[in-house]
């Protein structure tokens, strides 16, 4: 038996060497490793229309890997992992080595507005604006296509946007019908938008866009939209002064039988004003019509379409640039088929950021 | 009919007015300081210009779409590297949609690269230590020699971009150097004086120039990299300075001012405002002119508190 023990002990010691170059020695490499960053969101609502616990929730954690692929490629997706389960956000490649011209490739957010091209934790507010959700999501249009945004060469940064994308069934996330099953229902999307330096802390920012595809009902859906965005940063205190002040109206329809009908449609103003290095404060008016919302129900607890308005403050404490503590409150009124519920709810979310993540579009 | 031709007159002006500059070769910085080597190495053959002005905080640039039509032209774009610009460099220059410009072309240029490092971590970095920069402390350009470097290095790229000047290139580089090396002479004897001397600066920019001049650095206003400064630690840095005899404090314009002011008359001392970029501040057209008002500022406060000169 002992004997048996010191065969054993050789033969490990034996193996150390091995294991050690096994370690140091791989054949595998890291250095083109992405890189990786994560960010996590949690919330609190207190609110007494709505049939839920009050406490904090987790609401996502996106996971960011970002690459380059090739001298022809970068490669960029943002995995979100919330409660309900694993989405693939965004997963695309952009080109590099096209003049003047940018194509993306894969999963993508429509390059569609202002708001929707935001990622949940860079909202400035904590609820998406309501016309959001009933036209071209909470969080945007996605979809598998492909876009090319042409910089144009005009003076001033001026660049067109075209797109196409798979066809996609109504859901949750997605209130657009582009869900025709008919080879021509290939949804497309144009966008223009212009930035102009008014000097050099202030800049005007103007964009429209418009969104179509063919849906279940043989007919054709789209969206179109504008936006305008004034922003100002003053050079000297670019990390602790500025403010935006922003307005976007979107519009959902859908045209059969020849004729356009007008379908969901709303608008929002907002305007953010940073008071030092660590605290923002934020004021957003919206209004959206023939829309729903969580607390516009009938009596047997079914939504239903109305025009809501909403009024939300907020303020945030932003301690560095990877993490903020936000507090939120909203008062909204409704109004459909002889029902008018008003709604207040106070927010609070929290939002942390590790590893690599790159500043978020002007 | 006229007003269609009216239209498409004023396009073709505003297309002619977008055409880039006329240059051998127009070159985009991340820093001023590096904009004013690149005209400097480059002479008339060159066309610099920085996206971050002087009097901006380098760290923390608005990644602005028009920075993005500034560099869609450009033939080199000089980074700061070090990390110096990751904030706002991964938007804008893919955003540009200018491929000669994309890292790991001939037209990118690291301009940290060659020049001796200092502060670089040792063991794991980690973000509870404020904003560090993980590759080591980027204000290199706080060192005239260290520019010396990048004007070498920018001769060699611009030769490599445009065979036809290179005799120029290196000459103006060659030149550059001399320049530098006389300059520094004056402005090592203008501070000789007070070798060994403490200072403060806002920010831990001020390794480089303090390394070069012998001077101490002695803690910085912000407790942590990108951190601003509690009362409580206004307070603590206001005590230690008063038992250690440290009088100046130095910040660049896009820092907290107050609050250097309240820390240096709390020590008995004075708070000077100190152009690290080109630009900064008036009369700081080029780096030689940066650093004659860098160290003449620090001399006088140094002079003034301490009773030399």
């Amino acid at each position: 038996m002992r004997a048996f023990k010191l065969l054993c002990l050789s033969a490990v010691l034996a193996c150390v060497p091995a294991i050690s170059i096994a370690q140091t020695r791989s054949i595998y490499s890291n250095l083109a490793n992405p890189a990786i960053g994560m960010n996590a969101l949690f919330s609190g609502t207190a609110a007494r229309n709505l049939d839920q616990p009050y406490g904090l929730q987790f609401d996502e954690a996106e996971i960011s890997l970002i690459s380059v692929v090739d001298p022809y490629w970068t490669f960029t997706s943002n995995i979100v992992f919330a409660s309900d389960g694993v989405d693939p956000e965004e997963v695309w490649a952009r080109s590099t080595n096209i003049p003047s011209i940018q194509l993306k490739v894969g999963k993508l957010r429509g390059t569609f507005g202002k708001h929707g091209l935001l990622h949940t934790h860079a909202f400035p507010f904590i609820q998406a604006p309501i016309i959001m959700g009933n036209t071209i999501g909470e969080e945007g249009f996605k979809d598998a296509g492909l876009e090319a945004a042409w910089l144009t060469p005009l003076p001033w940064y001026s660049e067109l946007t075209a797109g196409m994308y798979q066809a996609m069934e109504v859901s949750d996330e997605n209130p657009l019908d582009f869900g025709s099953m008919r080879h021509d229902n290939v949804p497309f999307l144009v966008h223009f938008k212009n930035l102009l330096d008014l000097n050099d802390e202030t800049t005007l920012d103007l964009g429209q866009s418009y969104l179509q595809g063919r849906g279940s009902d043989g007919g054709i859906h789209s969206a179109a939209g504008a936006d305008v965005t004034v922003r100002n940063v003053p050079l000297r205190n670019s990390n602790s002064r500025g403010w935006i002040l922003q307005g976007e109206y979107i519009q959902k329809g859908a045209t059969t039988g020849g004729s356009y009908r007008k379908e969901q449609n709303g608008w929002y103003g907002s305007f953010q004003y940073r008071l030092s290095q660590l605290w923002w404060t934020g004021i957003r008016v919206e209004q959206a019509r023939d829309s729903f919302t969580d607390f516009l129900v009938d009596g047997a607890g079914d939504p239903i379409a109305g025009r809501i308005n909403r009024g939300s403050v907020n303020v945030a404490w932003v301690p560095s640039e990877f993490s903020f503590v936000r507090l939120e409150y909203s008062h909204a009124v409704a109004k459909a088929a002889g029902l008018e519920p008003d709604d207040d709810r106070i927010l609070l979310e929290m939002s942390y950021t590790i590893g690599f993540h790159p500043a978020h579009a002007y | 009919m006229k007003s269609l031709i009216r239209s498409l007159s004023v396009l073709g002006l505003c297309l002619l007015w977008a055409a880039p500059a006329f240059a051998d070769l127009n070159v985009a910085t991340s820093l001023t300081d590096l904009a004013s080597v690149a005209q400097l190495v480059g002479g008339g053959h060159v066309k610099a210009q920085s996206l971050c002005r002087g009097y901006e905080d380098p760290h923390f640039v608005p990644a602005k779409p028009s920075l993005m039509k500034a560099i869609q032209h450009a033939d080199v774009y000089v980074s700061s590297g070090l990390e110096l610009d990751i904030g706002w460099l991964p938007l804008v220059l893919p955003g540009s949609r200018n491929p000669k410009i994309q890292p790991g072309t001939k037209g990118f240029v690291d301009a940290s690269e060659g020049v001796n490092v200092l502060e670089k971590p040792r063991g794991t970095v980690n973000r509870a230590e404020g904003d560090v920069h993980p590759l080591g402390n980027p204000h290199y350009y706080g060192d005239p020699k260290a520019l010396e470097v990048v004007a070498d290095h920018l001769a060699r790229v611009f030769s490599d971009l445009d065979p036809a000047n290179a005799a120029d290139y290196a000459a103006n580089a060659k030149a550059f150097d001399a320049k530098m090396d006389a300059s520094l002479a004056k402005w090592e004897a203008m501070l000789a004086p007070y070798k060994g001397t403490a200072i403060v600066p806002y920010h831990k920019n001020f390794i480089y120039f303090a390394d070069r001049f012998g001077l101490k650095l002695f803690g910085t206003v912000e407790p942590k990299p990108g951190i601003p400064p509690s009362p409580r630690q206004i307070n603590d840095l206001v005590e230690s300075m008063k038992k250690a005899g440290v009088k100046v404090v130095v910040y660049q314009p896009y820092y907290n001012a107050e609050a250097c002011r309240q820390v240096a008359k709390r020590a008995g001392g004075v708070a000077v405002e100190v152009p690290l970029e080109v630009g900064g501040l008036p009369h700081t057209d080029d780096v030689f002119s940066k650093f004659d008002v860098m160290v003449s500022s620090i001399a006088d406060a140094l002079a003034g508190t301490t009773g030399g000169k």
